[in-house]
């Protein structure tokens, strides 16, 4: 099922280069994503994930080329686009709940000056079901572990209904049963959703077995394509140093997209 | 009691402090949850600056100091945000200079030094009727742009990419804060003075986080906390003969240290 909403291509880029200061970080990337897909970013630090992300969401404007979401320029109001951070740094002690991290998502849709009506809270409760994390609205923020702080951050990109989500590093500080069930429940909430998924990550062996495109960046795209050929790609040798990992898709995906996440300790580092 | 409150200068400066106090106290929020304590105490400084320019000038001191400290809070910003030097390094150049300069320019004369120490230390009991009417400026500015855009500077000061991935105007939402920031210090100098300042802006906030569970109780106990230091505080510099800005502070920080061990003994048991 793919977003009634989203046809053909959600990401373009084409030709795009960027630079900070003389660093060259991004030469001549083009991508295209197709809706209701799930593409993954990988690479090594310093590759320029993280960049192609920032101009996706409009935060970074290209030196050259061309950048487009949903056929339009990113960073365009109203774009339904939900963005999942590697994580959020509170100061410690900081008293913000659940849900008031989740009600952020519906900033944009509200608008200034005016506050959260009780539909907007009626979304939140929905997207903190949807990663089940319910029970736990009132609790704050810093007291949950990593793999329950990423969850919020979904249910917080969900809340504005959006078409593409765009995860960034969301599993990293997450041990390898957390970030098995942390992919299985984001497949499940695209394949219900028909949503489209972009995702930079260093787990290479995680998103291998649950994306559908895997993209390598080395401040160029070395090579694109389904998950099994670009791990066979010399590319991915020549970009990491060390041999490709050996990936069994599927086979994780279902043992784990189903489990019981209810336990208020899992898995991971707040 | 009663004849605390029966003077006009005294029901005058509570009316001041309460005000200033509350404006302190909202803010602070954002001060704690976007870790500004040491550019407000930058700011703070540098307003030094701008007291001198007007005084020796003859331009009002503190409008004098707001347009001072609103422009070099501005381009700290902007340094800031063009990212070639550190936050911490840009308040620990410009603010030290500025206030480098307003020492420079008091010391050319002996007749200024006497009216600096009331912006140093702070003089609330000294606020005539004129006075208010310019506070009441002040602290409607920064409490009116708190009120409408508090949902927006805190989702910025929680996780700013995600705010401008969510469309929010990110640049402007932070310079605002900082201009608010800079008129909410200069404001505040009155009541507590340019070295006390930014005790004012964090300690009521701290109290604010240590006993409440969710932002918005943070804020109402902030509050509170504010203006029991400002009430209790300047009764006690009236009946002990104490300076009224380290008598405000000194309440607050007792307030506070009984919230950390109130707070510490609830999360034990």
């Amino acid at each position: 099922m793919t977003c009634p909403r989203c046809e053909g291509s959600v990401l373009d880029l084409n030709d795009v280069w960027f630079q900070y200061g003389r660093r060259k970080v991004l030469e001549g990337v083009s991508l295209e994503v197709p809706a209701g897909s799930f593409a993954a970013l990988i690479g090594p630090n310093g590759a320029g994930k993280s960049t192609v992300l920032r101009l996706l969401l409009g935060i970074l404007k290209p030196k050259k080329g061309t950048v487009s979401v949903f056929g339009r320029p990113p960073g365009k109001h109203g774009q339904p686009i939900g963005y999942v951070p590697q994580g959020i740094n509170l100061p410690r002690g900081f008293p913000l709940s659940v849900e008031d991290v989740v009600l952020m998502g519906r900033y944009g849709t509200i608008g200034p000056v005016r506050r959260a009506t009780r539909d907007d809270r009626g979304r939140v409760a929905e997207a903190l079901d949807q990663v089940r994390m319910a029970h736990l609205s009132n609790r704050r923020f810093e007291d949950l572990s990593g793999g329950q702080q990423q969850r919020v951050l979904i249910a917080r990109a969900l809340v504005s209904d959006p078409c593409l989500l765009i995860l960034d590093e969301p599993t990293s500080g997450l041990d390898p049963a957390a970030r098995a069930r942390f992919y299985g429940q984001v497949c499940d909430l695209q394949r219900a959703q028909g949503l489209t998924l972009f995702c930079a990550s260093h787990d290479v062996e995680d998103v291998a077995q649950h994306a559908q495109t895997l993209i390598l960046l080395d401040h160029t795209v070395r090579a694109s394509g389904p998950p099994q050929d670009v791990l066979k790609s010399r590319a991915v040798s020549e970009v990491y140093q060390f041999p490709p990992p050996h990936v069994h898709r599927g086979e994780h995906a279902s043992e784990t997209s189903h489990q019981p996440e209810d336990s208020p300790v899992e898995g991971g580092h707040p | 009691m009663m004849e605390f409150v029966s003077f006009g200068f005294i029901q005058r400066a509570l009316l001041t402090g309460f005000l200033l106090g509350a404006t302190c106290a909202v803010l602070g929020v954002f001060v704690v949850l976007k870790r500004m304590a040491f550019i407000g105490v930058g700011i703070s400084h540098a307003a030094l600056g701008g007291v001198a320019l007007g005084l020796v000038l003859g331009f009002p001191p503190l409008a004098a100091a707001g347009v001072f400290s609103v422009g070099v809070a501005w381009v700290i910003g902007w340094i800031t945000r063009k990212g070639e030097v550190s936050e911490d390094t840009a308040i620990g150049i410009f603010f030290p200079t500025a206030m480098a300069l307003g020492v420079a320019l008091i010391s050319v004369s002996q007749t200024y030094r006497q009216g600096l120490m009331g912006y140093l230390f702070g003089d609330i009991l000294s606020v005539g009727p004129g006075d208010l009417w310019g506070l009441l400026l002040l602290t409607g500015f920064s409490l009116g742009w708190l009120a409408l855009l508090f949902k927006e500077f805190l989702f910025l000061g929680v996780d700013e990419e995600a705010a401008k991935a969510a469309g929010l105007p990110a640049a402007f939402l932070n310079y605002l804060l900082l201009s608010i920031l800079a008129v909410t210090i200069v404001a505040a100098m009155k009541l507590v003075g340019i070295v006390l300042v930014s005790a004012f802006l964090v300690i009521p906030a701290a109290t604010g986080q240590a006993l409440s569970s969710s932002v918005r109780g943070m804020v109402v106990i902030s509050v509170v906390s504010a203006l029991l230091s400002v009430g209790a505080g300047l009764w006690l510099s009236w009946l002990w003969n104490l300076p009224s800005g380290a008598s405000v502070v000194l309440f607050s920080a007792a307030l506070f240290f009984a919230s950390y061990l109130l707070g510490t003994v609830r999360s034990r048991g």
